[in-house]
């Protein structure tokens, strides 16, 4: 699981609506993947990113270089894209859990697959 | 049975027992006497009884048989016999729970009990003795937190029931059956990891449990005679007493009972015939018939009745370890196996948990199984769906909920897309493709709202069973997209031809399965037949569920007026229906994608198995409906795709 998915992930658990975000990372086994770098790709991804459960994540994972957050014209700084592009699309969590912060419900990362499947009475339907 | 009322009728029971065992009374002196209200049936042991009866003489033989509320004794010599007729009738003693018992003796002309054959365990079952120490007896019993569940524990005290916990997956007693799809976080205790690797080296157990159901019993709870679930687990089930012993009954539907001593930490192992086809349970009872001789050691319980006594429950606790199966059960007791025996065909869902379950079993369950197979036939991605996708700016995010094999996940690489699907087995695939997806339901998919730049999902809405869960599906689709963020939606077309055209799915009939691309895909194989009648039907008015056209309506019964059976659907053929089963011929290699045969070594044994998928297919116009009901959304493009229906919508 990237962190640029993780970014994205919400819990469905009944009752706790946009309080489910961000889910609480633990990793127990993590692998770099190196993927080609695309600036502009990245830099589209920047404006769409919740900068602190990022924050929270790189830091779970004692990834040190994740700046506090998007740096004036970060469009065209390369040194900035290059490390964004690592922590959102090189670092994959491959075992863990993901914890729901209001309900504590959790999910199990595994293959680097999360599992975000919720028993009928869980769900929020 | 209760003491007290048994003493008012002891002695007309005398009587009657005389007169059904035939055996004669005599007045004149014999070395054996019948000790009525002495029986281990009414809670008097041998323990409490033989000292009473030595008071006269050197017992020869004390016969107790089992249940029974009385007992033979013989004495050495006839002298004994005569004092102990004398000294002990009207005698009164106190049984094990500390009740008052009147003992009744008269001479029988002999003290013989007719013994039942000579039994053996189940074959398949083993039981091994202090497999686990004293110290991890305690430990593991101290490791369960039955506070956890306060909601829970009150109903089952009030029950008097006893208290139940599960580990690994979910146990459905409704059902009997375990809920694959849902995984419980947090697997097996940690306590239990040692223990278990422990056993697999020693070879105790043959492979690792994934399932867990902990029970404990206090004295009087006990489970009704049951053979666990089939198509729910694996061979081999094994369980581990602690705390207490238990005697167990194992039942053969010839009638035979073999009741099994399982001593405290002791493993019982259940395989094959023990497993598949005796009943195994535990009588709701305060005290178990043992053996005398053998103490706490396992072992069946012999019907020796000189041998008999009482042993007084204590709490057991079980810690009983399975390993879910993940595909059909194929053993040889087909009678009593749910996988093999003929399911009640599955009728049109009267309410949103019967869809649930529907889909369940004819869906979720289908695909986990006929995945590999699937995937390999699903590598055509459609044009328009390309085009859509090739279409989005650079840097979009995208979710493809129903994700299946990552078909369209790697299509453009300039979009950052998340698959999503419900099958395990079917993200196994994506991810071995190195495309990011995760397993989840599309009524509930975790990601934030308003977070995606567009979706698509293709040939997913009609897996659902009602109309209100179809457009539901399509919320949540619509919950994940931007204020001007679009979705595209494929679903399969009741018109397979159309203005005179048929599709590609029509057309292939008879053809070779691995020709072009098709929405859902089987080999034209013989209609299958679905043989039985409906199964007990819930009287009740449907609720206002999408209309059923030309729904064939199954055979009812006399219970079952207003449940309609769903047709199955003849590959390649036209649709009759909007709700019905499409078969799926699975191929494929044994053991990864197909239930391994019975005996075989690969290569097919027969036909290959045939499973049913439900489906709900769409008429003309009736998708574009469903999405103007949704609120915040305008469609932009409606049309029809080689025997599909397909949407395109953006939200407000």
């Amino acid at each position: 699981m990237k962190l640029l998915t993780h970014n994205l992930l919400s819990s469905h658990v009944r009752g706790v609506g946009p309080r489910g975000f961000p889910l609480r990372l633990q990793a127990t086994e993590v692998r770099i993947n190196p993927v080609e770098f695309n600036p502009e790709f990245v830099a589209r991804m920047i404006p769409k990113v919740e900068w602190a459960a990022l924050l929270e994540a790189a830091d779970t994972l004692h990834l040190v270089e994740v700046p506090t957050e998007p740096i004036e014209g970060y469009e065209h700084d390369e040194k900035f894209l290059r490390r964004m592009h690592h922590v959102l699309l090189e670092v994959d969590v491959l075992e863990g859990t993901l914890q729901c912060p209001e309900s504590g419900r959790l999910f199990p990362i595994s293959r680097g697959i999360p599992n975000m499947l919720l028993s009928d009475e869980e769900t929020e339907t | 049975m209760k003491i007290s009322g048994f003493i008012l009728i002891a002695p007309v029971f005398l009587f009657l027992f005389l007169f059904l065992f035939c055996v004669c009374v005599c007045v004149c002196v014999s070395k054996s006497l019948v000790v009525a209200n002495g029986g281990l049936g009414n809670g008097v042991s041998r323990r409490q009884l033989l000292p009473v009866l030595e008071k006269c003489g050197p017992v020869d033989a004390l016969l107790m048989p089992p249940n029974k509320p009385y007992s033979f004794v013989r004495y050495t010599t006839a002298e004994e016999a005569k004092k102990a007729y004398v000294t002990l009738n009207g005698k009164e003693i106190v049984d094990d729970l500390g009740q008052k018992i009147v003992l009744y003796l008269n001479f029988v002309e002999k003290a013989q009990w007719k013994e039942v054959g000579l039994q053996a365990l189940p074959p398949g079952l083993m039981v091994v003795e202090e497999i686990i120490s004293s110290e991890d007896e305690k430990m593991l019993l101290e490791s369960i937190n039955w506070t956890e569940d306060t909601d829970n524990q009150n109903v089952q005290k009030s029950l008097k029931h006893r208290r139940v916990k599960h580990f690994g997956y979910e146990f459905h007693y409704e059902n009997n059956n375990i809920d694959r799809g849902r995984p419980l976080p947090g697997g097996l205790p940690d306590t239990c990891d040692s223990i278990l690797e422990k056993w697999l080296k020693e070879g105790f157990i043959k492979h690792k449990p994934d399932q867990l159901t902990v029970n404990q019993y206090e004295p009087g709870h006990g489970i009704p005679a049951h053979i666990d679930t089939h198509s729910a687990f694996e061979d081999e089930i094994v369980s581990l007493s602690l705390g207490s012993e238990v005697v167990m009954d194992f039942k053969h539907p010839d009638g035979v009972t073999v009741p099994v001593m399982l001593p405290r930490r002791s493993l019982l192992v259940m395989t094959g015939e023990s497993r598949y086809l005796w009943t195994h349970g535990i009588t709701p009872r305060k005290f178990d018939t043992v053996q005398a001789s053998k103490g706490h050691k396992s072992g069946i319980i012999t019907s020796d009745v000189g041998d008999l006594t009482l042993s007084k429950r204590g709490i057991r606790t079980s810690f009983t370890f399975r390993k879910v199966r993940q595909t059909p059960c194929n053993c040889s007791y087909s009678l009593v196996c749910d996988s093999q025996m003929k399911e009640t065909p599955p009728s049109f869902p009267e309410s949103d948990r019967e869809a649930s379950q529907l889909e369940q079993e004819y869906v979720h369950r289908v695909y986990e199984e006929i995945a590999g197979h699937f995937s390999s036939t699903r590598h055509t991605p459609w044009p328009h769906v390309v085009e859509f996708l090739k279409a989005l700016p650079s840097g979009s995010l995208v979710a493809d909920v129903g994700c299946g094999n990552g078909k369209y996940l790697g299509i453009n690489k300039e979009l950052y897309m998340i698959g999503c699907d419900r099958s395990q087995g079917l993200v196994d695939i994506c991810r071995e493709r190195h495309l990011p997806a995760l397993v989840c339901d599309a009524l509930a998919v975790p990601i934030r709202s308003g977070a995606c730049d567009a979706c698509i999902s293709v040939a997913v809405i009609h897996h659902f069973a009602t109309a209100e869960r179809r457009v539901a599906a399509l919320q949540e689709l619509v919950r994940l997209l931007r204020p001007g963020g679009r979705a595209l939606v494929y679903v399969w077309a009741m018109e397979q031809e159309y203005k005179k055209k048929k599709s590609k799915y029509l057309r292939e009939n008879r053809m070779s399965p691995r020709k072009g691309e098709e929405v859902c895909r089987g080999t034209s194989g013989p209609q299958v037949s679905v043989a039985q009648p409906p199964g007990p039907g819930r009287p009740g008015p449907a609720s206002g569920l999408s209309s059923l056209s030309d729904c064939q309506q199954g055979g009812r019964n006399s219970r079952d007026v207003t449940k309609s059976q769903l047709p199955v659907h003849t590959n390649r053929t036209s649709f009759h229906s909007q709700d019905l089963l499409v078969p799926w011929h699975l191929k494929g290699k044994p053991g990864k994608d197909r239930p391994a045969e019975p005996g075989g070594a690969g290569g097919s044994h027969g036909p290959s198995p045939v499973f049913h998928r439900f489906y709900h297919v769409f008429r003309e116009g009736e998708l574009e409906a469903a999405c103007r009901a949704l609120s915040d959304v305008r469609v932009l493009r409606s049309c029809y795709d080689q025997g599909n229906w397909c949407v395109i919508l953006e939200k407000v």
